[in-house]
C-alpha cells in the first residue's frame, strides 16, 4: 500500500517534470502565459512582475498582451501601475486589443482614489491610439473638473496628448477650452501645467492659434509662479517671454515681480528668467531699472558656476551669449571664471572663452598671469587655446602687450615643444600689431629657431626674420640655413615665407642679401615642385629685375593692421539664441531649426514656421507612473529645460 | 491506495494554499450585448443593482458564495468584442450564459455564439449555466422556450441547466449559483 502510494507520487513527479520540460521547450513566454492565467492571485502577481522585468530589459513580451490585460482589474496598485506601463509600451503594436482595457480604464477614472483616477487618465492619453480616443472623452471631461488638483493637472496634460493625436477632436470636445479655463485654477500646479500644455499645443499646430497669453492672465501667472515647482516656473517664464506687454509700466512690473526667480536653485529657472529680462529690455526704457536688472543677474550666474560640471558647461555657454548682449556684465567677477585644475576640459575651454570676453583693460594683468599657468598644463589643446588667448588680449589691449610679451618669453624658456610653436606664432602676431615696440624680444625669439617645427610656427618665425632683419645680428646665417633646407621643407606656406623674407632682406640690405636672394629664387624656380611657390619666386625675380623701386614699394608696403578673428555670433543668430536662453540651442549655439524637426517634416528639411517657439520644455507630467500628488517632476532639477516629451516620440534631436 | 493518492492531492493543494493563497474558481459570464451580464455580476457581488454602461472590455470581480471563491469574468458582448472572448477561455470552470429573454430577434445570434463557444477545446470541461434573463419584460420567452431556441437539449457531454432570472430583482440568481456550486464540487 505504502509502496503503491510512493509510486503514484513518483508518477506524479514525473508528470510535473514533463510539464516543466515542455514549458521550457516552449520558452519563457509560454510559462509566463500559464502563470498569468493562474488560479492563484500571488502567482499572477509574480508573473506580471516578471513580464515587466522582461519588458524593461528589452525582451519582446508583446505576445502576452491579452494575458497581462486580464490582470489589470485589480486592487493592487503596484500591479496596476506595472500593467499600465506594459500597456503604454505595447498598445501601439496591438491597437485592436486595446479596447479590452477600456472598461477598466473608465472605471479607474472614477475610482475614489485620486491617484488611480489620474493614473488612468494619464495612461489612456499615453497610449496614443486612435481607438481609445472615443472612450477617453467622457472620463477626461470629468477629470478636467475633478475635485482633486492632481487629477486636474493630469487631465490638463492629457488634453495636450489628445490634441497631438487628433487636434479637431480636442477642440470640438471643448478640451482646449477646458485647459484655457484651467489657467484660472485655484491650484498653481494645475495652472503651470495648463500653461505648459497650451504652449505645447501651440507648438504642435501653430496655424490653429490655440492660445495667446492675455493681459488678464498675466497677473494670475505672476502670482502662481511663486508657488510652483521649478518645471512649472519654467513653463510660466517661457510663456511670459513670448508675451508682449501692453505698456512700459506692465513690462516693468513683470520684470520686478520675476526678479526673485533669479535666486532659484535650478539653473534652468535662472537662465529662463535671465532670458525674460533680456527680452523685456526692449520694452523697459528706464535706464536705472535696466541697470538694476543687470546687476541682479550677476550673482545667480556666478552661483551656477559652483554646481556640477555639466551645469557649469550649460551656464558658461549661456553666459557666452549673454555677454554678447552685455559685454561688461561680469567684468568684476573675472576670478570666478579662472579654471580649476580639476575642471573637465570642456568647462575649461568655455571658461577660457568667457575670460577673454569679459577681460577689460583693468584686469589684463591677473588674467595674463593666470593664462601663463594654463599654458604650462599638460593638455596640448588647452595650452594652444591659452596662448591664443594671450595673443588675443595683447592685440586687444595695448597696455597688456608688454606683459603678454614677457609672459610669452617666459613660456619659451620652458622649451616644451608644442608650447614653443604656439608662442612663436603668438609673438609674431603681437609684433606685427605693434610695429616698433617689441623689437627687443626678437633676438630671444630667434634663439628658438631650431624649435620651430610646426608650419605655422616656422612660417611666423621666418616672417619675423625678414620683417625685422635689421634687429637680428645673425639673420644672414639663419636665412641661409632656411634656404639650404628649402627643398626638404614640406609645407608650401613655409616655403613662401622663406622666399618673402629673403626678398625683404635683400631689399633692406642689398649688399648682404644679394647672393642669398639669388640662391633662394634659383632654388625655388628650378627645384621646387609646387607651382605656387615657383610662380611667386618668378614674380619677385621679374619685379626686382624690372624695377627695384617698384619692388621696394610692393615688398615693404604698409601692412593693414592685425584684426582679431571675429568670435561673435551674427546679430540675427544672437537674437534668436537670446530668446532661447537655457534651451539646447543656446548650448549648441545653433539655430533650433538646424536640429529639431517636427513630426510632419522629413528630417533634414528645416521648419519654415516662425522661430519664436523655442525648443519645448518637456511635459511637466514627466514624473514616472508612481509619482504622488505633490512631487510633479521636482526631482528632475536639471540644467536644461529641453526634454523630448512622451507625446511627441518622433521629435528628433540630432547633434 | 486511492485514499493515499487523495492525501497527496491534499498536500499539494495545501502547499499551494499556504504559498499562494486561496484557489479561485473561474467563471465566465457571456452573452450578447445588453443581456444583463454586468448587472448580474454586481448583483452577485454586492447584492445591489448598479447603473451600468456597455462594457468595452471586461469586468472581473471576486464573489464568495457558500465559502467558495469565484472569480467571475464579465466580458463585453458587443460584436466587436466577441472575437476576443476566446482569450479568456483558459482554466474556466463554468460558463454563465445570459440571454435577454425578450429579444426574440437575436436569439438565433445568441445560439450561434453559444454553440461556437462550446465547441472550443478549452471549454470542454466547463459547466454551462444558462440564465433566461429579463423575465420581468413583457413578452419574455419562458425558460423552456429559450432552452429550445438555443438548442440546449441537443447538447452532448455537457453539464448544463437553465434558470429564469430577473437580475433587477435578483430572482433566480441564487438558484443558479446553488446549481453551479454543486456542479463544480461534483466535477472535482
Amino acid at each position: 500500500m505504502m509502496n503503491a502510494a510512493i509510486q503514484t507520487n513518483i508518477a506524479r513527479l514525473q508528470v510535473m517534470k514533463a510539464k516543466v520540460l515542455a514549458a521550457l521547450r516552449k520558452g519563457e513566454n509560454y510559462e509566463l502565459k500559464t502563470e498569468l492565467n493562474s488560479e492563484y492571485k500571488e502567482r499572477r502577481k509574480e508573473a506580471v512582475r516578471r513580464v515587466i522585468a522582461n519588458m524593461t530589459v528589452g525582451k519582446d513580451v508583446s505576445g502576452l498582451f491579452t494575458d497581462v490585460l486580464k490582470n489589470m482589474h485589480t486592487d493592487d496598485l503596484e500591479i496596476k501601475k506595472l500593467i499600465y506601463l506594459y500597456l503604454i509600451n505595447y498598445a501601439k503594436t496591438q491597437p485592436d486589443l486595446v479596447i479590452l482595457a477600456i472598461n477598466t480604464f473608465v472605471k479607474d477614472a472614477e475610482d475614489s482614489n485620486p491617484l488611480i483616477r489620474a493614473l488612468a487618465i494619464r495612461t489612456m492619453g499615453c497610449l496614443h491610439v486612435q481607438e481609445v480616443l472615443d472612450y477617453l472623452c467622457d472620463p477626461l471631461r470629468k477629470c478636467l473638473k475633478d475635485a482633486n488638483p492632481y487629477v486636474r493637472k493630469t487631465a490638463v496634460m492629457c488634453v495636450a496628448k489628445v490634441f497631438n493625436l487628433n487636434a479637431e477632436s480636442a477642440e470640438e470636445n471643448g478640451f482646449v477650452e477646458g485647459v484655457r479655463a484651467a489657467l484660472s485654477d485655484s491650484n498653481t500646479m494645475v495652472v503651470s501645467n495648463a500653461v505648459s500644455a497650451l504652449a505645447e499645443m501651440n507648438d504642435m499646430a501653430p496655424q490653429r492659434k490655440v492660445w495667446k497669453l492675455e493681459p488678464q492672465s498675466v497677473s494670475k501667472l505672476l502670482t502662481a509662479i511663486n508657488e510652483c515647482v521649478e518645471w512649472g516656473q519654467i513653463a510660466i517664464l517661457e510663456a511670459l517671454s513670448d508675451y508682449t506687454p501692453k505698456d512700459e509700466k506692465e513690462a516693468e512690473n513683470i520684470c520686478e515681480r520675476l526678479l526673485p526667480r533669479l535666486q532659484h536653485a535650478n539653473g534652468s529657472v535662472v537662465l529662463t528668467t535671465v532670458r525674460l529680462l533680456l527680452m523685456y529690455e526692449k520694452f523697459v526704457r528706464r535706464a536705472d531699472l535696466l541697470a538694476q536688472f543687470a546687476k541682479k543677474m550677476v550673482p545667480p550666474l556666478v552661483t551656477l558656476l559652483s554646481s556640477e560640471p555639466e551645469i557649469q558647461y550649460v551656464a558658461l555657454r549661456n553666459i557666452n551669449i549673454i555677454l554678447q548682449r552685455h559685454p561688461r556684465l561680469l567684468s568684476k567677477e573675472i576670478r570666478v571664471f579662472f579654471c580649476r585644475y580639476n575642471d573637465p576640459i570642456y568647462v575649461k575651454y568655455e571658461k577660457l572663452d568667457v575670460l577673454v570676453r569679459i577681460c577689460s583693460e583693468r584686469n589684463t594683468e591677473p588674467l595674463l598671469n593666470e593664462l601663463k599657468e594654463y599654458a604650462k598644463e599638460v593638455d596640448a589643446d588647452f595650452v594652444h587655446r591659452a596662448i591664443q588667448a594671450i595673443s588675443r588680449l595683447a592685440i586687444c589691449y595695448e597696455s597688456a602687450a608688454t606683459k603678454a610679451i614677457a609672459v610669452l618669453t617666459e613660456l619659451l624658456e620652458t622649451k616644451v615643444d608644442h608650447v614653443v610653436q604656439d608662442v612663436i606664432a603668438a609673438a609674431a602676431e603681437i609684433l606685427r600689431r605693434y610695429p616698433g615696440k617689441f623689437e627687443s624680444a626678437i633676438p630671444t625669439l630667434c634663439e628658438y629657431m631650431d624649435y620651430a617645427i610646426e608650419p605655422h610656427a616656422k612660417s611666423s618665425l621666418v616672417w619675423v626674420l625678414g620683417e625685422y632683419s635689421e634687429h637680428i645680428n645673425n639673420v644672414h646665417n639663419l636665412l641661409s640655413t632656411c634656404i639650404d633646407s628649402f627643398i626638404e621643407e614640406e609645407d608650401a606656406g613655409v616655403q613662401l615665407a622663406i622666399i618673402n623674407s629673403a626678398v625683404k632682406f635683400f631689399i633692406k640690405q642689398p649688399q648682404r642679401g644679394q647672393v642669398l636672394v639669388l640662391n633662394a629664387l634659383k632654388t625655388a624656380t628650378e627645384k621646387c615642385a609646387n607651382p605656387d611657390v615657383r610662380d611667386r619666386a618668378y614674380i619677385y625675380w621679374r619685379l626686382m629685375s624690372a624695377d627695384p623701386n617698384a619692388a621696394r614699394a610692393v615688398v615693404l608696403a604698409e601692412k593693414p593692421p592685425v584684426e582679431l578673428e571675429n568670435v561673435d555670433l551674427s546679430p540675427a543668430l544672437l537674437q534668436e539664441l537670446v530668446s532661447e536662453l537655457g534651451c539646447v540651442s543656446s548650448v549648441l549655439q545653433k539655430s533650433e531649426k538646424l536640429f529639431v524637426y517636427k513630426r510632419t517634416e522629413k528630417a533634414g528639411v528645416p521648419r519654415d514656421s516662425d522661430a519664436l517657439g523655442s525648443a519645448q520644455p518637456g511635459d511637466l507630467d514627466g514624473d514616472a507612473l508612481g509619482a504622488s500628488a505633490t512631487d510633479n517632476g521636482s526631482g528632475m532639477a536639471g540644467g536644461m529645460n529641453t526634454t523630448t516629451n512622451e507625446g511627441e516620440p518622433e521629435l528628433l534631436i540630432s547633434f | 491506495m486511492g485514499q493515499l493518492v487523495k492525501v497527496g492531492g491534499y498536500v499539494s493543494t495545501l502547499f499551494n494554499k499556504l504559498v499562494y493563497g486561496d484557489k479561485e474558481v473561474r467563471i465566465l459570464v457571456l452573452g450578447l450585448d445588453g443581456a444583463g451580464k454586468t448587472t448580474i455580476l454586481y448583483r452577485m457581488q454586492i447584492g445591489e443593482v448598479v447603473s451600468t454602461i456597455p462594457t468595452i472590455g471586461f469586468n472581473v470581480e471576486t464573489v464568495t458564495y457558500k465559502n467558495i471563491k469565484f472569480q467571475v469574468w464579465d466580458l463585453g458582448g458587443q460584436t466587436s468584442i466577441r472575437p476576443y472572448w476566446r482569450c479568456y477561455y483558459a482554466n474556466t470552470d463554468a460558463v454563465i450564459y445570459v440571454v435577454d429573454s425578450s429579444d426574440r430577434d437575436r436569439i438565433g445570434t445568441s445560439r450561434d455564439e453559444l454553440m461556437s463557444m462550446l465547441n472550443e477545446e478549452e471549454l470542454r470541461g466547463a459547466a454551462l449555466l444558462v440564465l433566461a434573463n429579463k423575465q420581468d419584460m413583457k413578452g419574455a420567452m419562458s425558460a423552456a422556450e429559450v432552452s429550445e431556441a438555443l438548442g440546449l437539449p441537443r447538447l452532448k457531454n455537457r453539464q448544463w441547466t437553465i434558470f429564469k432570472t430577473n437580475a433587477l430583482k435578483g430572482e433566480g440568481l441564487n438558484d443558479g449559483m446553488d446549481w453551479l456550486v454543486n456542479a463544480i464540487k461534483g466535477s472535482k
